[in-house]
């Protein structure tokens, strides 16, 4: 047993670490140089990795460059290298390192649109919840709604930004040249997934107040009076419209004590 | 198939960019494979997406990410998301490899090969039956491509694989593919591989393309089942028994026809209709 920890710890320096010369003295040369073997391991590891990156990461890689990415990639893993043997799981620390990463300090925003791509990425693979009961929440008396707890989906994430961090996105979505068309203001944004489908839209300083209000277990009254200065005809169409979208998911009567 | 004896048919392995297509044309195939770990999420499209296929197909949970023979502990969090969702989706097989892919919790996301050793072996062979305890029921177990062997190994891979399903009562999910691929690579004879396995462990079998390296046969799944592996395929049905069988491309993957061109091949292969017309002759 701690012979194979052993061949394995001198197998991965060779992988992770470039460090081959432990391994290679393990293994048979049959007409190739043992290092060279070790080498194709190392440049499977490394490619399959780098596609799970690049496939989590399609703007930060479309900004960059590919080239580019390749050796952010590379840096990426040997700072944080894969933890899990499920790959969707490879790459949840990639906004901090490039918030730190001085090859791409130019990027200011780079770190920003990594959050929201590993967003979109959590909430792709989120819990699923049933729909609203809508014709319950009509129901509910006049009275009684601002007691009411609306629940917010599973997959809903936010991600805050000083820059414009959804204009950004979309213009680097595969259908557009990259080019901004909107104004260069700080954004933030609501991600969700309706279905398979996943979302993601602006959404201004007031929802996300309400929002956070609501993640953090407040009632639909205590949500509102968090917004500030939003009138009542303004509330009502935004939550039909979390609702509509599917990012409220249900809701618990104020009424009943926890 | 209406009317006829259940007899083992064949399958494709289910990835993504076939997803629209087979739930779209539902193609007559035996079973669906898929990579265990691409459903270990909460929810989402994907898991809807089986769920509703898991109705018209018999489902083949294959994994490649447990790192069975690694020294570390076993992951709990990934047997624990395994055993999820092998009861909620009842797999006609759960698989796993022959191989490791961490140590000191560092994963390299790959299939590495295990010294042919007694003490990776008694090693491999107590994870086995831990896994197959925890999920309670009996796990298959693919032999590997490599691209290396470790001198401190001691028994041929054959014997390595043998041995492993005779005492952990694992099945043996033969990817002909591989057996090849390393008869190339270290020298040995397909022939006395495929002799060495007991007909009554192989459960399943596997084909997949492989490539030209930079030295000896890359298993890269990108390209057809190559004309050796079929005839060594014939061979195995021959002499092992037909079992489901499932062809697998992972990389480059061509038009859903193509995969299903060669399901039907190894279907016809399967019910006897069809031997390939030249048996290549293996140098002694």
């Amino acid at each position: 047993m701690s012979e194979l920890a052993d061949l394995q710890r001198a197998f991965a320096a060779a992988l992770h670490d470039g460090a081959f010369d432990a391994a290679a003295r393990r293994v048979r040369a049959l007409g190739v140089l043992p290092a060279e073997r070790l080498a194709l391991y190392r440049r499977n590891m490394r490619a399959t990795q780098h596609d799970a990156l690049a496939a989590t990461y399609p703007v930060v890689r479309r900004l960059v460059g590919e080239a580019f990415f390749r050796v952010v990639a590379l840096d990426y893993l040997r700072a944080w290298p894969s933890r899990s043997g499920n790959l969707d799981e490879l790459g949840g620390e990639l906004a901090g390192f490039v918030a730190a990463y001085a090859p791409a300090a130019d990027l200011a925003y780079l770190a920003d649109v990594a959050r929201l791509e590993w967003a979109c990425h959590e909430s792709a693979l989120a819990a699923d919840a049933p729909a609203l009961d809508t014709a319950a929440l009509a129901q509910v008396p006049a009275e009684r709604q601002g007691a009411i707890h609306l629940r917010l989906h599973p997959s809903v994430r936010r991600v805050e930004s000083e820059y414009p961090v959804v204009e950004i996105w979309e213009a680097n979505q595969p259908d557009r040249d990259g080019s901004l068309l909107g104004d260069v203001v700080a954004e933030r944004a609501l991600v969700w997934r309706a279905g398979p489908l996943v979302s993601v839209r602006r959404i201004d300083g007031a929802e996300r107040d309400f929002l956070d209000a609501l993640a953090h277990g407040a009632a639909l009254d205590a949500a509102v009076a968090a917004m500030g200065t939003a009138d009542a005809t303004r509330v009502a169409a935004m939550v039909e419209r979390l609702a509509a979208d599917g990012v409220i998911a249900g809701f618990t009567p104020g009424a009943v004590a926890a | 198939m209406a009317g006829t004896l259940a007899r083992p048919g064949a399958g494709i392995g289910l990835r993504t960019p076939h997803h629209g297509g087979v739930e779209r044309t539902a193609p007559p195939v035996a079973l669906l494979e898929v990579h265990s770990e691409n459903y270990f999420g909460a929810g989402g499209g994907e898991l809807a997406l089986l769920e509703r296929l898991r109705g018209r197909y018999p489902l083949s949970l294959h994994g490649v990410g447990l790192s069975l023979g690694s020294a570390d502990a076993l992951d709990e969090r990934h047997l624990a998301a395994l055993e999820r969702l092998v009861r909620r989706f009842e797999p006609a097989l759960v698989s796993e490899h022959l191989s490791w892919s961490s140590i000191d919790g560092r994963y390299a996301n790959d299939l590495l090969p295990l010294p042919h050793t007694r003490a990776a072996l008694d090693h491999v062979v107590a994870r086995i039956e831990k896994v197959q305890e925890r999920l309670g029921r009996q796990l298959a177990v693919e032999n590997i491509a490599s691209y290396l062997e470790f001198g401190e190994s001691t028994m041929p891979e054959w014997e390595f694989v043998a041995a492993v399903a005779r005492r952990s009562g694992c099945a043996i999910l033969l990817d002909v593919n591989n057996v090849y691929v390393n008869s190339v690579n270290h020298g040995f004879d397909a022939h006395a591989y495929l002799a060495a396995m007991d007909p009554a462990a192989v459960a399943q079998y596997h084909l997949a393309g492989h490539e030209a390296g930079p030295f000896g046969l890359v298993d890269t799944h990108a390209a057809p089942v190559a004309p050796e592996v079929w005839a060594l395929y014939a061979e195995a049905v021959a002499r092992l028994g037909p079992r489901p069988t499932i062809v697998e491309w992972d990389a480059n993957l061509p038009p859903l026809e193509v995969l299903l061109d060669e399901a039907g091949r190894a279907d016809a292969i399967l019910a006897g209709r069809h031997l390939p017309s030249r048996m290549p002759e293996r140098a002694a």
